[in-house]
């Protein structure tokens, strides 16, 4: 679809209907709102921090579709650490704020991106199982070490 | 009048001071409120409930969310139209709202852009916005669609959601989030108290902290710079213009079109040439088709107009400064809202 080009002449046509009746600009209008929904094909880089005890992934740059919901990188972010739907991960930009899931990766890149990238952390949370993991693990080195003191 | 804005005869220092203009369009924005009609799928009723009484009417605020107003339904819809047994089995975590026209609500919209929202989806389908009135509500009791949702109805999600979007506001003006974060946390939860009671005051107690002012002289300084760098330093810059809403890297905006897209994009309050950016300069660069930047707004815009732009139900002046409406009509959860009306048929 070259988009360009029709944005181009039906910019030239509203501009040239300002004098018309009503119901010409309606269509006009009806127009514009199809061209506004065609979907962001474009990609964009995000990248993927680690925040805490949170593993560190093997690859963490991606390529994903601008037109993504912020929701679809959380759940790709979950399949790649295997993390259940259940267990809670906290998700943010910049390490500073968590957007709302429906906002688009298009809408976050435009405000938000760094050096060409979106930058996700990702935390899992406190209350989650591997802190608790954690510190048993470190309880029982504790432990195990004043035994042996 | 006398009850808006409290601070105009009094000479207050200057660095805490809200001007009268300021605090009456916050409290404008504040009290705005929508007639909402609540009607239970008939489908979903028990065989034993009251079918006379199925309707609940009631005003809401605009600043508010849906899973606030859970309890008032559940006290004076639920427990009237079902009986004891029935209500006691009744889950409001399987609860969710559906337009008359079949859009799924979302729990952590504002119910004002909610209103807004589904206003101009009626446009779109040559519906005036007084046929909207109230906006028809149809609540289902369960098998919610969670990936629509994308929250669960409780309070506490709507609250992490509410701060999230205070937060993302935040970075947006002043590209770090320090002013959210400097606050106690008791002063954080103070703004999501202010909503659920409705309480101007104790929501401007702690969002005065956050929220630019207009109050002051405007910035002299040159336009901000490219969107990736930080401000200068604002704890170095006087106290003056470090709150300025034409101090702000960029105003949180988000521009609504019917049956969507959002789109959400940087609006620096002033342009290259110093002068601000107003309304009708951000429209027609983000959407040119329907806001043309050679054709100057229409002094009297209305909704029967063949495009519209409403912010808090209001048909806001294409000349209005984006900087003056992020420091008097955003919501309160700090962003302005711009709903884009297209009259169709």
């Amino acid at each position: 679809m070259t988009a360009d080009n029709s944005e181009t002449e039906l910019q030239h046509s509203i501009d040239a209907t300002v004098s018309k009746p009503t119901s010409a600009r309606t269509s006009d209008g009806l127009r514009a709102l199809e061209q506004y929904k065609v979907k962001d094909s474009t990609k964009v880089v995000v990248r993927f921090k680690a925040v805490g005890n949170a593993p560190i992934m093997k690859q963490n740059f991606y390529k994903i579709t601008s037109s993504n919901r912020f929701q679809a990188v959380i759940q790709f972010l979950r399949k790649e650490l295997v993390w259940a739907a259940n267990e809670p991960l906290h998700t943010y930009i910049n390490l500073a704020f968590s957007p709302a899931p429906d906002d688009t990766v298009a809408n976050l890149y435009k405000s938000f991106a760094t050096d060409g990238h979106l930058i996700v952390n990702y935390r899992y949370s406190h209350m989650s199982l591997w802190p608790f993991r954690y510190c048993m693990l470190k309880h029982f080195v504790q432990s195990t070490t004043q035994a042996w003191g | 009048m006398s009850t808006y804005g409290t601070t105009r005869h009094n000479p207050i220092p200057k660095d805490r001071v809200t001007d009268y203009h300021t605090t009456l369009f916050r409290r404008l924005t504040w009290e705005g409120s929508v007639p909402i009609e609540i009607r239970v799928d008939p489908k979903e009723l028990p065989a034993n409930s009251d079918r006379g009484l199925e309707c609940y009417y009631l005003q809401a605020p605009r600043v508010s969310y849906l899973p606030l107003l859970m309890p008032e339904i559940r006290k004076y819809l639920m427990d009237v139209v079902f009986d004891e047994a029935a209500t006691k089995v009744l889950k409001e975590e399987d609860w969710w709202f559906e337009t008359e026209e079949g859009t799924t609500l979302k729990w952590h919209w504002p119910i004002g852009l909610i209103y807004d929202n589904h206003i101009i989806s009626s446009s779109l389908r040559g519906r005036s916005a007084s046929s909207v009135n109230p906006l028809r509500l149809i609540l289902h009791l369960a098998s919610p669609p969670t990936d629509k949702l994308l929250l669960n109805p409780s309070a506490e999600a709507c609250k992490q959601a509410f701060m999230g979007q205070l937060k993302e506001a935040d970075f947006i003006r002043w590209g770090n989030t320090k002013r959210m974060t400097g606050l106690r946390k008791v002063d954080q939860d103070g703004m999501w108290e202010g909503i659920k009671d409705d309480n101007f005051e104790e929501y401007w107690r702690v969002a005065s902290k956050v929220t630019p002012t207009t109050s002051l002289a405007r910035s002299q300084s040159p336009p901000p710079t490219s969107m990736h760098s930080r401000p200068p330093s604002a704890d170095q810059a006087g106290a003056s213009d470090r709150d300025g809403a034409y101090s702000v890297r960029s105003v949180p905006v988000r521009l609504y079109l019917p049956d969507g897209p959002v789109i959400q994009d940087l609006a620096p309050p002033l342009l290259e040439d110093g002068n601000p950016l107003t309304l009708h300069g951000y429209l027609s660069s983000h959407v040119p088709l329907l806001f043309s930047p050679s054709i100057p707004p229409s002094q009297h815009a209305s909704l029967s107009d063949p495009v519209y732009a409403l912010v808090q139900g209001i048909i806001v002046p294409l000349e209005a400064e984006m900087a003056w409406l992020g420091a008097c009509m955003a919501g309160a959860d700090g962003w302005v809202n711009v709903c884009v009306g297209v009259n169709g048929a």
